[in-house]
């Protein structure tokens, strides 16, 4: 409401912000176990003077690069044009919280960056010494990324007592940070076992070179079973209780539980049982289908995390409709039309009679005719209830969602959407804009289905 | 429609440091920026033109400039963090706005880079496996490519543009909008300075690419022959020449034909007369540079001409800024923000930053060391 709202028909705004992210993240955590895998495989092969060995891990990261530093790089750009595109607000708030965190992981970046180059393209002409060096200075760099990163994104879920001090550390070090660091860890050492065991497969014709890396390959993976554990379970504990309400109250939430449970067990055991007990297993129908099981495994999880957090995008900060929690009182006292920058001027500009004295004045709104009504109820849809839903079809269209609902039940629910259901935002304006909105929404609502027999 | 009920409030945070420390990371970052991003706008185009009409040393100019283009488009896609960080922090009552307006246009960037970042590794794989014989839909790829960077620069001077043209967004708004949420398709193209702004830095990008040309010649192409570098030098010669000229042509386009009167009007005033000046002249110091070498480069005149031409770029930047504020002052004064200073992080990432140059520094002095105890040039 501080800003413009984007628009995007049946996908939503920030369903965008979700593809990306989840996109940059099946890369971002390569980039790190990746590293780490480089690291120390490129010393263990230098100490035990494997060249066939050397030679795969160059080749691998040839293809590191290709996948980290170009794509990598660039859809972690795209998270920051998304977020500023569809959730500014939030974005905003961050910002101005955590601009030296992200500073602090753009030195660890330009790390990466020269690191990665210099491992690659100088390849064969250091000595073992500085080239190993080199190769733990990207390492340790990427990892100190992750962990820069993960204290912000940590703090979108559970804020803990930052609300009261507002204080960058307070905000950084917040009750999720150590358990998503721990899964995070572990998260990008699975996904480095899986790169790897996925490049490999296409790569390698040697069967004992193949051996070689099926075994020392599943460790990364293994080890990151237990962090992913530990993590997790330290993120369940220090889930707030509307998060933890969410995973048993919201179906989809349910069902992905499950399925992340399945996955994230089927992924570790074909592991176990592949290639660290059994290397010799890989071939590249095999190596797709584990990789395709992994990323499914990341990209439920990463779903189910961003899922819990509603109705906030900054847990007690942040509405998910671009609201500050602070800002909702006022709101329900002046309007949301009043209080809301672009809805102020859009009112000003297209009804000018309901201006008085340069405020809204919420009783002439529902003065204007039928049709003036319902187009306000729409503008309200969008800046308050479009992060969420979209209108008739799309990402849990509203219409769908409430056909066949009576005015009544509708209006309770725009009245009253918390206790409909906790994880919706509240209403943040006057009961005469409620009636707007419901008009608007009885607009859109298709007749409950005929054809249906319930016994009478 | 008063543009200025368009702009929302403050955030209650204020700003995390003072704002001279906010302004001048954003106009030190840009700088940085401007070198790499300089070198794929205008160099990739050079380069491809080079190759397709070029005699030999200019081919092979070519190659050695496309053939260190993906260490150039990592480094300028890391080097724009910065200022993106510090104009969100400084200016997100226009940034966000602004950018929202044109969102699927601001958006198509991610798109767009990530298909010519792959487009120039395609190029590069195709010169180095298969050289001269490069197969057409490579060379065909280099050339889209060119031209994907360029229509990324359009588009990023229209969001810059449109951050300061307030003005323009009411009208920008309402059309494009679905009961007051804009639908992301709006373009600034009606603001007479959006197109000499971005010929201006085209013009300014073929400076640079020429000046790069130089130092790479001087400092880096030890192994290659007098005669190339003579040619190098004459092809850098032309870049800068021409590239100097259409600075000078899109520049007083852009001052004299769309500045506001009195943003003109302060610029060409008091001190920052100065600094108006030595934006306008800088170039000429480089080509003079350059000019002086076209028979002989030697390692430190180019390392000179390279600090000259990143002094030109720097100006540009300080000059832009000035200019920014000065567009943006009758709707909103981005030094009126309250300020929270966030000491200990600060601190902190003023620590990291140190530790971190002494960290990339001695990888540089290892990788010089090695250099001279290579036989061969790393392939890229």
């Amino acid at each position: 409401m501080h800003y413009p709202w984007w628009y995007v028909p049946f996908l939503t705004s920030p369903m965008l912000i979700a593809i990306i992210s989840v996109l940059h993240v099946l890369v971002s955590h390569y980039a790190v176990g990746g590293g780490l895998f480089l690291a120390v495989e490129t010393r263990y092969a230098y100490r035990t003077g494997t060249s066939g060995y050397l030679a795969y891990l160059k080749q691998h990261a040839w293809f590191f690069i290709l996948v980290t530093v170009v794509y990598g790089a660039i859809t972690g750009v795209g998270i920051w044009w998304t977020i500023g595109l569809a959730s500014p607000l939030a974005t905003e708030t961050l910002i101005h919280t955590f601009v030296f965190g992200w500073a602090m992981e753009y030195v660890t970046f330009v790390l990466e960056i020269v690191s990665a180059f210099i491992f690659y393209y100088w390849w064969g002409r250091l000595d073992a010494k500085t080239h190993q060096t080199i190769g733990w200075i990207y390492a340790g760099s990427a990892w100190m990324s992750l962990v820069l990163i993960t204290g912000i994104t940590a703090f979108m879920l559970n804020s803990g007592d930052w609300p009261e001090h507002r204080s960058f550390w307070v905000g950084f070090l917040n009750p999720q940070f150590i358990p998503q660091v721990l899964a995070r860890t572990g998260g990008s050492f699975l996904l480095a076992s899986l790169y790897v065991y996925l490049h490999a497969a296409f790569k390698v014709k040697d069967p004992e070179l193949s051996h070689l890396i099926e075994r020392r390959s599943a460790r990364p993976a293994l080890w990151g079973a237990i962090l992913i554990v530990i993590g997790g379970i330290g993120w369940y504990v220090f889930l707030p209780e509307s998060a933890k309400a969410a995973l048993v109250a919201a179906s989809v939430l349910n069902v992905l539980m499950v399925l992340l449970f399945v996955l994230t067990v089927a992924v570790f055991t074909m592991f176990y049982l592949g290639p660290y007990r059994n290397p010799r297993w890989l071939s590249p129908g095999f190596a797709i289908f584990f990789f395709t099981f992994g990323l499914a495994a990341v990209t439920t999880g990463e779903y189910i995390r961003e899922a819990v957090r509603k109705p906030y995008i900054i847990y007690n900060v942040v509405m998910g409709n671009q609201i500050l929690a602070d800002e909702i009182p006022a709101l329900r006292r002046t309007g949301y039309l009043e209080g809301g920058t672009w809805t102020k001027a859009f009112v000003s500009h297209h009804y000018p009679q309901v201006i008085n004295e340069g405020k809204i004045d919420e009783a002439r709104l529902l003065m204007l005719p039928e049709a003036d009504q319902v187009k306000l109820g729409e503008v309200l849809f969008q800046y308050h209830c479009n992060d969420c839903h979209a209108k008739v079809r799309g990402y849990s269209p509203v219409a769908q969602l409430i056909r066949g609902w009576t005015p009544e039940m509708i209006r309770t629910v725009v009245r009253y959407p918390e206790k409909s259901h906790f994880f919706m935002p509240p209403w943040a304006g006057t009961p005469e804009e409620a009636e707007l909105l419901t008009k608007y929404l009885m607009s859109i609502a298709p007749p409950h289905p005929g054809g249906m027999y319930y016994g009478q | 429609m008063n543009p200025t009920e368009l702009i929302g409030p403050s955030s209650p945070l204020g700003y995390p440091a003072p704002y001279w420390f906010l302004v001048l990371f954003k106009v030190l970052g840009f700088t940085l920026h401007l070198v790499p991003m300089n070198l794929w706008y205008a160099g990739i185009i050079v380069a491809m033109l080079l190759e397709w009409r070029g005699g030999e040393h200019a081919r092979h100019l070519s190659s050695r400039v496309m053939k260190q283009m993906p260490i150039i488009i990592a480094l300028g896609v890391n080097f724009g963090i910065v200022p993106l960080l510090f104009v969100q922090v400084a200016y997100y009552k226009v940034f966000y706005p602004a950018t929202i307006l044109m969102a699927w246009p601001w958006f198509s960037v991610i798109v767009l880079l990530t298909l010519a970042y792959y487009g120039v590794y395609i190029y590069v794989i195709g010169l180095r496996d298969e050289g001269a014989a490069m197969a057409r839909w490579r060379r065909v790829v280099g050339w889209v490519t060119a031209v994907l960077f360029i229509v990324m620069g359009f588009l990023f001077s229209n969001a810059f543009s449109l951050m300061t043209n307030v003005n323009a967004w009411p009208a920008l708004w309402q059309p494009t909008s679905v009961a007051g949420a804009p639908l992301g398709i709006a373009l600034n193209g009606a603001d007479p300075t959006l197109w000499p702004r971005w010929l201006m830095m085209f013009g300014l990008a073929l400076t640079t690419t020429a000046a790069y040309v130089v130092v790479d010649t001087g400092l880096f192409a030890v192994r290659e022959s007098d005669e190339y570098k003579r040619g190098a030098m004459r092809v850098a010669l032309k870049v800068y020449t021409v590239g100097m000229i259409w600075f000078a042509l899109t520049g007083s386009w852009y001052v004299f034909g769309t500045w506001r009167p009195d943003v003109r009007e302060m610029m060409f005033s008091g001190p920052l007369m100065v600094v108006t000046g030595l934006t306008a002249i800088g170039p000429g110091l480089p080509w003079l540079l350059i000019l002086a070498q076209r028979r002989a480069v030697t390692r430190t005149w180019a390392l000179v001409t390279g600090v000259a031409q990143f002094g030109v770029l720097a100006l540009n930047a300080i000059s832009r800024q000035i200019v920014q504020n000065a567009e943006l002052s009758p709707f909103l004064d981005v030094t009126a923000e309250p300020v929270n200073i966030q000491w200990s992080p600060l601190v902190l990432f003023l620590v990291l930053l140190v530790a971190g140059l002494g960290t990339v520094a001695w990888m540089l002095r290892r990788l010089v060391a090695a250099r001279r105890m290579s036989t061969d040039e790393p392939i890229y």
